[in-house]
Formats: structure tokens, sequence, C-alpha cells
């Protein structure tokens, strides 16, 4: 009776499809990570947040990036940068021209989403003699990574380095980040960054979300504040049938009972919560959920009309039969569903873009998918509310030597180097010849550079969000558009941009919300019963919490 | 022994079969009790014939093979058991340098975390589905196993008869993701069984996502993976009747179904009765990985048992006090559980799993 790793992938709840994104990014060469985590909200001995003024103290000094290639599509309304030309791949440049690691051994702990290489692989080798670093890698299952790093962070053997991604911030894994990893300032607050040009070119706002307990504790993976989840369509097929995209809920309803046809095991698609939340705006999940409005109170996402409309539109979709049978059941792969044309409209997160395209390539040429434009619930324009500046982080734990923690920020300098570097391209490519080869210019992986170059160092840290798929250069176009058209819709919300740490009494007052969106789209629960949980979380505790919030917010200045 | 006295149905007395057998492991046993306990004796008093030494030194290689066994029961199963103080705690595992010390630094609070589950809806529906389903396990697939044995045992040839055992076995080797994903594809919604109604007619079969369904869907479930596996104990206690009974019953004209009702059956009742009293006491646990997989296809109210309910509290939400309160009343409710079953099979003449 364990609970084993499949139990929890099949079950896609927003913390392990989180993960699954994680994975996609992290696969993705040049990927940019766009995870739209809903933010720990947890307890911890030291509960609040830092910003303002005084995280401004804590952060490094922002130094833009001498050597990052020119974006071809610049970021505009918070997308990332797009790069859609060929780089040549001769005249990359060096962002890490003095090897910055000692190479004193020290242990890294980090998710992985596969089965990993062999300790000592051509690319960890590889990667540690360009760094100056000795990483002995402790690699584990993505999956279930939170079971272990909270049974990790209990005891007295920590390494080095930990990657902690914020959706398995839950419980009292919070308290421990503060508890168990050390203050980063006095090696990277203001112009001591400098040592570190690539970590120094890291935007602020990411660093603003790495402060824990008052102390600059993580070094960040940044992240766009555009959504990362696209409501994806086939094109081939809305072509093929004639089908216009939908341009407001009621057209998307209609459109899909035509497209419907079990007779020929033909769905509209997959559950569409997460695409309905920025349909009918409804706040992020989580402290990023709380919102100072225009009559100046402060609410919860769970409080507003448009919250119950969301779920109500998108159980209309299940009553209508729309929704594939599996999905409805959760069994399989929906993104597989959507590939076979069995579903044509499914959300994911935006590195699947890329993902699906370069997969489909060869097996199927005809293969091609957009993102829908995000519409309002009158169809007008949408409101959508902008994501978590950063989502992983790499902490080093407290007691760690100084030459270790030398070496730790040297890997993490060496991880964070720009697209059109030598050390971008190592470190997502390996080596050449080993690894990749190029053809027409362009870096393919082969069999060993799937096997070996994949997660690990990219967790440690990242530059600047930016996109970029050498192969399919089009691709990367198509999203940052897309990133830039929704851009325009982006609200942020009061609590955006702080690391809050919420009372432990509240840890699991919001915990039975996700459970009962999952019941209540597929018709196991009445409205009455979500109406009910909200006015229970109210009174058990929302409203207590509220006047925590508002305490924070008059302290810290409001985030938007 | 006459037909008529081994075969009376209310079972005061078993079969000579059955009796035999256990009438011979009690002896064996009294006899390995007796130089113990007058080498105890012997101990304390006079010299006693086997000194404690001389059995030492006798058992010492049987003990030392024990010994690992013994260490890791005490370190696997024992020494965890007083991690369960934490359910009279707020225990923080970060609260210190390491999560065992941490158990030192956290704060008591009583039996809050207990209290507390009086007041909590979601328990009380998890307790709920844990029963009805346990009770619809005992009446619907516990008796599955032995007619399943019964009819492999009526099987003669021996080719038929180990082709049937094996197709039965096999299921048991999936697992759960394989089964529900089995059962998807052929009782889904867009499986074999709703594609075929489609084609003539019938559209929305759909039992995989049938809240009100989904008691009598993990019966079958389970039937299918496990009642082929379940029959292997039985069959054993079948192999071990005399043929002498059969032919005796037969030559006083018994038939097919007299010698079963009269024979085969009573021969069985030990192992049913032990297994039963077994399966009492493990009436909470009721299956977890079945009921998580399908957590989203029937909703939480249907599928929450008590064990992915403290999995969810504990290990996802992080709240382990509470989490390990759930768990120890589970653990003293299977004891008395247990207890309770056991002195009902004493009182009905049966062995049970274990005696006084």
């Amino acid at each position: 009776m364990t609970p084993n790793a499949a139990s929890i992938s099949s079950g896609p709840s927003r913390r392990s499809f989180l993960a699954s994104t994680a994975v996609a990014t992290a696969a993705v060469a040049g990927g940019m990570p766009l995870l739209t985590a809903c933010g720990g909200s947890d307890s911890g001995s030291r509960e609040g947040a830092t910003s303002g003024k005084a995280a401004d103290k804590l952060i490094p000094t922002y130094v833009a990036s001498k050597t990052a290639a020119k974006p071809d599509l610049p970021s505009k309304n918070g997308s990332t940068a797009g790069y859609t030309s060929k780089v040549d791949l001769a005249k990359l440049v060096t962002s890490v021209p003095d090897k910055l690691g000692t190479g004193a051994p020290f242990k890294i702990m980090s998710p992985f989403w596969g089965s990993p290489p062999k300790p000592g692989c051509a690319y960890y080798t590889a990667l540690d003699a360009a760094a100056g670093t000795k990483i002995t890698w402790q690699n584990q299952d993505g999956i279930t990574y939170g079971e272990k790093l909270g049974a990790v962070l209990a005891s007295s053997s920590i390494p080095d380095m930990v990657v902690v991604p914020s959706w398995e911030l839950v419980g009292k894994i919070a308290s421990a980040v503060t508890a168990k990893f050390m203050d980063l300032g006095p090696y990277l607050a203001g112009d001591k960054v400098k040592k570190y040009p690539n970590l120094a070119a890291i935007p602020s706002d990411a660093w603003r979300m790495s402060i824990f307990g008052g102390a600059l504790r993580g070094i960040p993976m940044p992240a766009a504040p555009v959504p990362g989840i696209a409501p994806f369509y086939r094109k081939d097929i809305f072509d093929k049938k004639g089908y216009t995209v939908p341009k407001s809920p009621d057209e998307f309803l209609s459109w899909a009972k035509e497209a419907t046809s079990s007779k020929a095991k033909v769905w509209a698609c997959g559950d569409m919560r997460w695409s309905a939340a920025g349909f009918f705006g409804v706040l992020p999940a989580g402290s990023l959920g709380w919102n100072i409005g225009d009559d100046g109170k402060l609410t919860y996402r769970i409080e507003h009309p448009e919250y119950l409309e969301h779920l109500e539109w998108v159980r209309k979709l299940f009553d209508a039969g729309v929704v594939h049978p599996d999905d409805k059941a959760n069994t399989g792969n929906a993104s597989q569903r959507f590939t076979a044309g069995q579903i044509l409209v499914y959300n994911d997160n935006t590195a699947s873009w890329y993902g699906l395209t370069a997969e489909q390539a060869k097996a199927n040429p005809d293969f091609e998918i957009e993102g829908m434009d995000y519409f309002g619930a009158d169809g007008g324009d949408p409101t959508l509310y902008a994501n978590p500046p950063a989502n992983i982080w790499s902490m080093i734990r407290k007691g760690a030597s100084k030459e270790t923690i030398e070496n730790a920020l040297a890997a993490a300098n060496f991880a964070a180097a720009p697209y059109g570097t030598k050390e971008r391209m190592f470190v997502d490519y390996g080596v050449e010849g080993t690894h990749y080869t190029v053809k027409d210019g362009v870096p393919v992986k082969n069999d060993k550079g799937n096997q070996e170059v994949v997660n690990a160092w990219p967790m440690l840290a990242a530059p600047a969000p930016y996109t970029a798929h050498p192969d399919l250069p089009e691709i990367a176009r198509k999203q940052v558009e897309w990133q830039q058209r929704q851009g325009a819709f982006v609200k942020k919300t009061s609590t955006f941009g702080m690391n809050i740490v919420e009372p432990a009494r509240y840890a699991t007052l919001s915990s039975q919300f996700e459970q009962l969106e999952i019941d209540f789209v597929r018709g196991h629960k009445k409205l009455s019963d979500v109406q009910q949980a909200i006015s229970t979380w109210k009174s058990s505790g929302g409203d207590k919490l509220r006047d925590w919030y508002k305490k924070l917010l008059d302290k810290n200045g409001s985030g938007n | 022994m006459s037909l008529t006295a081994g075969s009376r149905p209310d079972g005061t007395r078993p079969p000579a079969a059955v009796e035999e057998p256990t009438a011979a492991v009690a002896t064996a046993a009294a006899k390995d009790q007796v130089p113990r306990r007058t080498g105890k004796a012997g101990k304390k008093g006079k010299a006693g014939k086997v000194p404690w030494r001389v059995r030492l030194r006798r058992d010492r290689t049987l003990i030392l093979m024990t010994l690992p066994v013994i260490a890791l029961l005490l370190l696997f199963n024992y020494v965890p058991l007083l991690g369960n103080v934490v359910a009279f705690q707020e225990y923080d595992p970060y609260a210190s340098s390491n999560g065992i010390t941490a158990i030192f630094h956290s704060p008591w609070v009583g039996v809050e975390q207990f209290s507390r589950m009086f007041d909590d809806p979601l328990f009380w529906s998890a307790t709920k589905n844990t029963i009805v389903l346990f009770v619809l396990q005992l009446v619907l697939f516990f008796p599955v196993p032995i007619v399943l044995a019964l009819v492999i045992n009526s099987v003669i040839r021996p080719r038929v008869r180990a082709v049937a055992q094996a197709i039965m076995y096999l299921p048991h080797f999936f697992s759960w993701v394989l089964v529900v994903t089995v059962f998807q594809q052929i009782l889904g919604g867009a499986g074999i069984i709703a594609q075929t109604l489609e084609k003539h007619g019938w559209s929305g079969f759909d039992l995989m996502t049938d809240a009100d369904l989904f008691k009598y869907l993990v019966i079958g479930q389970a039937v299918w993976k496990d009642a082929g596996w379940g029959i292997i104990v039985f069959l054993a206690a079948l192999s071990a009747v005399s043929t002498d009974l059969y032919e005796a019953a037969a030559m006083d004209g018994a038939g097919r179904w007299r010698r079963m009702w009269h024979v085969t059956l009573p021969a069985l009742r030990p192992v049913i009765a032990l297994l039963l009293v077994l399966r009492v006491g493990d009436a909470l646990s009721v299956g977890f990985e079945q009921f998580l997989l399908q957590r989203w296809a029937v909703g939480a109210g249907a599928s929450e048992v008590l064990d992915t309910y403290v999995w969810n509290v504990g290990i996802q939400n992080g709240d382990f006090s509470y989490a390990a309160a759930v768990g120890l009343i589970k653990g003293v409710i299977g004891v008395c559980l247990v207890l309770g079953a056991n002195k009902v099979a004493h009182l009905l003449g049966e062995q049970g799993v274990y005696k006084k």
C-alpha cells in the first residue's frame, strides 16, 4: 500500500501539472521557465514577506548582461524575449571567462523527470570541467520530489545545494526553507553579485521572490508574468473542418457541441478549468489570489462571482458531453488525445507549443497547433493576472563552508548564462560531437544528448526569460507574439512580487478547493457545496487571514 | 467414522480429516513445551534435566538465525510505533536539526488532534465510505475465491486445471494503474461498450464516472484482479482432504452435492474462519491506490476512504499530527475488531487466529 509515483502522476492536480510542465521546460533546450505555480501558500515559523525598500537592500544590484544575444523580438507586455534567427554557433561569446569554481566537491539535490544518467557521465564531467566545479548530483524523481524534499529537510544530512520548486512549498516545508537554508546576502546582496555577472543579470523581480524569512535564500529561475497556460487548438483540423476560433465562452460552447462526435471518437476539449479562469478573470490561487479591488476592499479569489461563474461554465461543457470521457475520468494523457485528434482543444503549458510540434513533426507533418487568444466572459477583452516572477530556486544549506558556497554560486552563475553564449550552449546541449551535431547551423541532440542533457544544470538558475527554438524558429515567433498579445491584458494583484509565507494555522484552509473544483465541474458536487465551502472558509479562518494580509500589505505596500 | 456423525452441518464436531492434523500439531506443541517448563523450573530450584545454558547452546544456531529477523522486526515494526506520539503534538518536522529530535521540540496539544476528528465532515465521509466498502467487500468479494476454489477443485483434468488457474492468477500481477486503465478502455465513456452502444443508437454509457455505482465498480475490479489469487489458500486446504472421505461418502451413496456439503465445505471451515477474522481485523483498510487513482473520476465524496484521507492530510498537506491521530484511531479500532472477531470464532467452535 505505498503511494506509488504513477498514482500521483495520473492525478494531474495543479501541483503535479506544474511539475510536468517543468519537465517540458527543462527538457526543451532553450525553452523558458514558464511555470505558473500558485505561489507557496504555506506555514512558517517566520511568516510574512519582505518587499519594497526593505527588500531592495537584500537583493543583488541588477547589471544587464553584456553577453546576451540581441533578441529578434524584444520583450513587450511582459513577454519573454524571442530569438527567431539563427545564432552563429562559431561566434558564441563567453560569459564566464574565468573558472569561478575551485573544484572542491559538493552535492546537489535536484528534481529529475525521466531516468537520470549515470554519475560521472560525459555531460556532468564536461560541465564540471568548464565551470571548475566538482558536483555530485543527487537526482530525485520529480513527480514525488515533494515527499523526498520533506524527508531530506527533516534529516540531519541536507545536501549542500538543493533545488526547491515553489509548488512543493506546502504544509510545513516553507518554514523549513527559512530554518535550513542560509542567507546568501553576504555573497550576493548589492554590488557583491558583480563577481557573478550572469546572476547579476537576473531581473530584480525574480530576486525579490527569493526572499524567505527576511533574507535572500534562493537563486531564482526567473519567469515571465504573462500567462503560462494556453488554450491550444488543432489549427490543422480547424482549417480542414472550416471551424472559426471561438471568441467568447458562449461561442466556445456552441462550437464544442458542433465539433463533438462521440461516434467518430472526437470530443471538443479536455478539462478547460485553467483556461476558464483566464476567460472569466479569476484571480490566481495561493497568495497571489489576494487583491485590493477598485472599491478598496481586500478579497480572495474564491469570494468573487467570477470564481463560481468560471466553474459553472466548465460544468456546462461537461454536462453537454463535449469533454472527452477519459478526461472526465482523468485517465491516460490529455496531450496524447490532443495529438491523436480525439480532442481538439486543451489547455497546457506554453512550452508544449514547441514540445508537441517537435514530437509530431515526423509522424504527422500536417500537425499544427495554435494558442487561442484569451477572451473575456462577454466576448470582450479578458482580464488576466500576472504570474510570480520566479518559481524554482536553488538554495544552499546552512553551515556550508565558504568554499562550498562559492563553488555553488559558480555553478549557478554558469547555468544562468544568457542565450548566445558558449555556456548556454554547453548547459542546454552538452558537448558537440558527443551530445549533439550541427545540421545547417542548427544544433540537434543525438541519443546520448537526449539521455544525458536533461534537467540537472538548467535547474540551478536561469537568465531573464527568453524563448528560442533553433530548429523551429517559427514556433518561437508565434509563442512570443501570443505572449505579447495576452500580456496587454495582464494585471498585477496587490500581492504580486512578494514571497509571502502565511501563518501555519491557515496552511490547510484552502487545501480542499482544488478537489472541490474538480468534483463540481464533473457533476459530483452541487453549486451549494461550493458556496457552503466558501462561507466555511470565511468563518474558519478566511476572514482572519484577510486581516493578516491587510496588515502585511499596509506594512509592505501593495505589489501592483 | 460414520457419515452421519462426521457430517453434522452445525459443525459441533469437525470431520476427522481436519481434526487429525490439528490434533497432531497440538500434541507436538505440547510435547515441545514440556522440557521448556521443566527447564525453567530447574533454573529456579533444583537442577533440571536440561539447564538453561545447555538449551541455549543446543539452540544457538537457530537463535542466531532468527536474530536478524528479530532486529529488523524491532527496528521497522516496533520502533516506529513510538512515532505515534506526534498524534498528541502539533508536530513540526523542521523544528529542530532533524525530524526525530523535532519531536522533542514540538508543542504538546493533548487530545486536540483527536477532538478535531469529531468536527471534520471529510473524516466522517471517509469513514462512512470505508465501512460501506468493507461490508460490500465482505458480502460480494469474500465468497468469490471460495466458490472459484470449489470449481477448480472439481475439475479433474490437470491440464485444464493448470490453465484455468494461471488465467485466474495473472491479473493479480497487474498494477492498479493498469487495471483502472483496462476498465476505462472497456467501461469508460470512450470505451468498447460505449462505442458499440453508440453504433446502435444508445449514447451516454459511462460506468467509470458514475459516483453511485462506484462502490460496485471497485468490487468488480477487485474481483477481477485478486479473486483468482485468493483461491490459492483454499485449494491448499482442499488438497489436505483425504480422498478416503470422498470414497467413503460415495460408498454410502452421497452424490456430488452432498459430498461438497458434507466433506469439502467442512474441511474449508477453519480456513474460512481464519481469513474472515483477519479480514475483519483489517476492515478499515479497503484499498489505497485503487481509490486514489479514481478520485477524479467519481469525486472525493465517493472515493475517499480512511487510507487516502490519511495520505492526503499527512503527506499532501503536511498535517502530520492530525494524520497520525487518525491513523492511531484506525489502528485501535482494528485491534478491537480482531479481538472481537476472534472471540466470535471461538464461540462458534473455531480456532480463529490464536488461542488463549
